[in-house]
């Protein structure tokens, strides 16, 4: 019976030489994780598909591409007004219809070659070329008659209609070098989306996948070199591991979840060596009513569900108050949004009068609001793997079993939750768009895209067409904002969507940083440099 | 011998096919479509001008090649396949093998480390608790595997991190990835006991749920071996105990274990998601599951036609080995 302990006598030996190969090892990973005070190494919770600026989707990718390309021109980090960058100046035909870029001269590639406006030109067809896989910039591109190259430093875009926007499209366009492709390759496999090649003030180093990017500063760049050498770019998928990351030291940016911000990041330490920033950013998230069905097509009935979400209790218990609540589609700190219309208050009581005014009465004493014979019964769809819309569904689903509304939750993957939208196949849902600065409410709120566009919701205004049609040619951003005004106010009484917040961005910063700055659209961490690590 | 592993192979080809076939048909069925999900990455969230949208999403499925009849796409695929051709990723346009041999190695170390630790371990506490069956310390064996089995990895995983990987406790292990940055121009012992000591955390976290399943396994055969005649035979004739168990009962016990092997194969392929996601380790399990969520089909199809074609093999090699091993079983 002796020979069964065989196995314990193995198992401490194997036990013992792992423990040496930890031990010999040890020291060996401390020393790895050295590194330059210069470098920046930042967080990526998920690797981007492709470094290739047209036929990237992700904001991975652009996020590290704004590192290495440049455009004509962009909008500045402070001022928010478009200024030159590839381009030394711009003229804008009287009609707002051509717009002609002159290029800055002796700007160069990152390999040396001249930066010309065939470069402009190329970009620009492969972005319209239906065999490249850019579907999702192509949209932004179809007003544009054609593109004129008139000499190697002027091109001049021909626009079908004027449009506000057109500027910011047309000289922000992702620009490509033209020399690094020949004819016969397929640009989409082009190597340019492992290993990018930009005019910007950092170029590539490596890829690894699914470990790191690294980029290091442009030593030829054009323009004001930055004092950061390196950034580095570190894939880590789980964001409580990334936040232990940090803390020892593996990471200096990384993005904090509400949780993380309120109860993980709060001791003495921490605040010793990070600072922690929140801003607001260009988005808002809300609940669709689908206004193709009956009981959503009434807007008493669509103002009454908001007045029955407790906007400032969710805010408060699911998001800490790390936000605000919104009252409408524009960004909350831009000059669009309408500042005078309060949100609509918790009121269940003046809900149920709404309700009963559009006809929504429990007649026949089941507990549950019906009309003409039908009861009123919905279903809320979310996306799997939204934790908050979760947790807002079950909320809502409470609040309104007690005036007598009957809410099913349906949760379903991504792919199909958008195709069940996109098909109109839903009752209510829960979403969030981002913004850009500048928002066109044209794609989300005009009557014509209601049918197979992005106003899913199916709403429909005359007053509020007529806005959006007088806004895309007005080029005065004040009389703009006149009319976005306006329009916020019916939007604001319509409900077509329930708006719900403007949550902050939350981000810990390591403290040897400094210039640290936040804008109105974020965090500029090129123009960063760092001292000499603080002392513990 | 020789003829049966010829036919057997033969009967790889039409079932391959049938499983591939039920496969592409699945996907493709499936709600959710890869055109109109890359239109609704776009940069702002938003779909687009209806009209103009349309277009563009006929043309991406043009390039992706799904404007043609499912079952002209089948065959098309099938063609390509015979050339060892799985086509090019959606996602990023680069071939999917490109995309599988890059992170198949790291699958494979995952895998073979803690496929040979469960036996490591499993087996001979099996044969302990067969030869000290309904004992104290049979049943408190039992009890600590079947613990071990029910708890769930990514809650042991986000554990071990937090005691052994610098949170508050003892920082001896890193938490995440494969190898220490700059890793890969050491010299080869200093890179790989950089490797094994990142694979520590994950290998532990793949390992402890499978002890139960094979001891137990291990404990029951043994045990109905150890009720045999030749057994007793063995020990009537005087045979030490040592001899009895390890060269009589064990090799005989064992056989059954063998077939497990056949599952082995598609094993080391596929990875495991939560494990991959916890530690940031670029492996099979990611790929798989990132491919689903994105409808990207080649590599969908890709995986799973190579998970079922090393299924087949592994079966095939499991029943080879029993002849072999087993005299009384025949192959014909």
């Amino acid at each position: 019976m002796h020979d069964s302990l065989r196995p314990q006598r193995i198992l401490p030996l194997a036990a013992t030489a792992l423990l040496i190969l930890l031990l010999s090892s040890c020291s060996d990973s401390r020393n790895a994780t050295a590194f330059n005070k210069d470098w920046l190494i930042t967080h990526l919770s998920a690797e981007p598909a492709t470094l290739n600026p047209i036929t990237s989707t992700d904001a991975y990718a652009s996020n590290i591409n704004d590192y290495i390309y440049e455009s004509l021109l962009k909008r500045d980090e402070k001022t928010m007004e478009l200024v030159p960058v590839l381009a030394d100046s711009w003229d804008i035909s009287a009609d707002h219809l051509t717009y002609t870029f002159h290029l800055k001269k002796d700007i160069r590639w990152q390999d040396g070659h001249p930066f010309t406006a065939n470069d402009i030109l190329f970009s620009f067809e492969r972005i319209r070329d239906p065999k490249v896989d850019s579907a999702h910039l192509r949209n932004y591109y179809q007003d544009i008659d054609r593109l004129e190259v008139i000499d190697d430093h002027t091109v001049r875009y021909h626009y079908r209609i004027p449009y506000f926007r057109a500027l910011e499209f047309c000289g922000g366009i992702p620009i490509v070098a033209a020399h690094l492709f020949s004819e016969t390759e397929d640009f989409n496999q082009s190597p340019i989306g492992r290993s990018p090649l930009g005019t910007g003030p950092f170029r590539f180093l490596k890829w690894d996948t699914g470990k790191e990017i690294v980029l290091v500063r442009n030593e030829q760049y054009w323009g004001e070199k930055p004092k950061l050498e390196r950034v580095v770019f570190k894939v880590i998928t789980d964001s409580t591991v990334a936040l232990q990351v940090l803390k020892k030291g593996g990471l200096d940016l990384m993005s904090l979840r509400p949780i993380q911000w309120v109860k993980q990041t709060g001791s003495e330490r921490f605040h010793k060596n990070f600072r922690k920033i929140k801003y607001y950013l260009p988005t808002y998230s809300y609940v669709g009513w689908n206004l193709r069905r009956p009981m959503f097509s009434d807007r008493r009935v669509r103002q009454a569900m908001t007045m029955l979400v407790n906007r400032e209790s969710i805010l408060k218990e699911l998001l800490f108050g790390l936000g605000t609540i919104v009252t409408g589609n524009f960004y909350i700190n831009s000059p669009a949004y309408n500042r005078y219309i309060q949100p609509y208050p918790y009121d269940p009581e003046g809900a149920v009068a709404l309700l009963k005014a559009a006809g929504w009465e429990d007649h026949d004493g089941d507990g549950v609001l019906d009309k003409d014979g039908a009861p009123f019964s919905f279903e809320f769809l979310i996306s799997a793997g939204s934790k908050f819309a979760e947790q807002l569904a079950t909320i809502m689903q409470e609040n309104l079993k007690q005036v007598g509304i009957q809410m099913g939750i349906r949760k379903l993957e991504w792919a199909v939750f958008i195709q069940n939208i996109q098909q109109h196949q839903f009752d209510a849902c829960t979403l969030a768009w981002s913004l850009s600065w500048e928002s066109d409410p044209f794609q989300l709120w005009h009557s014509s895209q209601a049918e197979k566009g992005s106003n899913f919701v199916g709403f429909k205004n005359a007053e509020a067409d007529a806005i959006i049609e007088t806004a895309r040619k007005e080029f005065d951003a004040a009389k703009r904002n006149v009319l976005f005004h306006r329009f916020h106010e019916i939007i604001h009484e319509e409900q077509p969507y329930t708006f719900l917040f403007t949550t902050e961005a939350l981000v810990a910063v390591a403290r040897r940083f400094q210039n640290v700055q936040v804008y109105p659209m974020g965090l500029a961490p090129r123009e960063w440099w760092a001292t000499e690590q603080q002392s513990e | 011998m020789a003829n049966y592993i010829i036919k057997r192979l033969l009967q790889v080809i039409p079932t391959l096919l049938g499983i591939t076939l039920i496969t592409f048909l699945i996907i493709q069925l499936a709600p959710g479509n890869p055109a109109t999900l890359k239109l609704q990455m776009a940069g702002q969230g938003e779909m687009g001008e209806s009209a103009i949208a349309q277009q563009i999403i006929q043309q991406t499925k043009e390039l992706y090649g799904l404007d043609k009849p499912l079952i002209v796409q089948y065959l098309l695929w099938v063609k390509r396949v015979f050339t060892l051709d799985f086509g090019n990723s959606f996602k990023d346009h680069r071939p999917v093998l490109a995309k599988i041999a890059e992170r198949l190695p790291i699958t494979i170390q995952l895998n073979v480390i803690s496929i040979v630790l469960v036996y490591l371990i499993a087996i001979p506490f099996g044969v302990y608790s067969a030869t000290h069956a309904d004992t104290f310390s049979d049943r408190a064996l039992t009890l600590f595997f079947f613990f071990l089995y029910s708890l769930p990895s990514f809650w042991v995983a986000v554990l071990l991190i937090m005691f052994f990987g610098g949170g508050d406790f003892l920082d001896v292990f890193p938490v995440y990835g494969i190898s220490s940055i700059g890793a890969d121009s050491w010299p080869f012992f200093r890179w790989l006991t950089d490797r094994l000591w990142h694979l520590i955390l994950p290998v532990t976290c793949l390992t402890y749920g499978g002890l139960a399943y094979l001891s137990r396994l291990t404990r029951a055969e043994m045990l109905e071996v150890i009720r045999e005649d030749y057994i007793r035979t063995a020990r009537a004739k005087g045979l030490s105990e040592r001899v009895v168990i390890f060269k009589h009962a064990l090799r005989n016990a064992l056989l059954p274990i063998i077939t497990l092997l056949a599952f082995l194969l598609p094993a080391m392929f596929g990875g495991s998601v939560i494990i991959e996601s916890i530690f940031s380790i670029p492996g099979m399990g990611q790929l798989g599951f990132e491919s689903v969520l994105s409808r990207d089909y080649p590599v969908i199809m890709a995986i799973t036609t190579i998970s079922a074609l090393l299924t087949l093999v592994g079966l095939l090699i499991s029943d080879i080995l029993y002849a072999t091993l087993d005299p009384r079983i025949k192959l014909e």
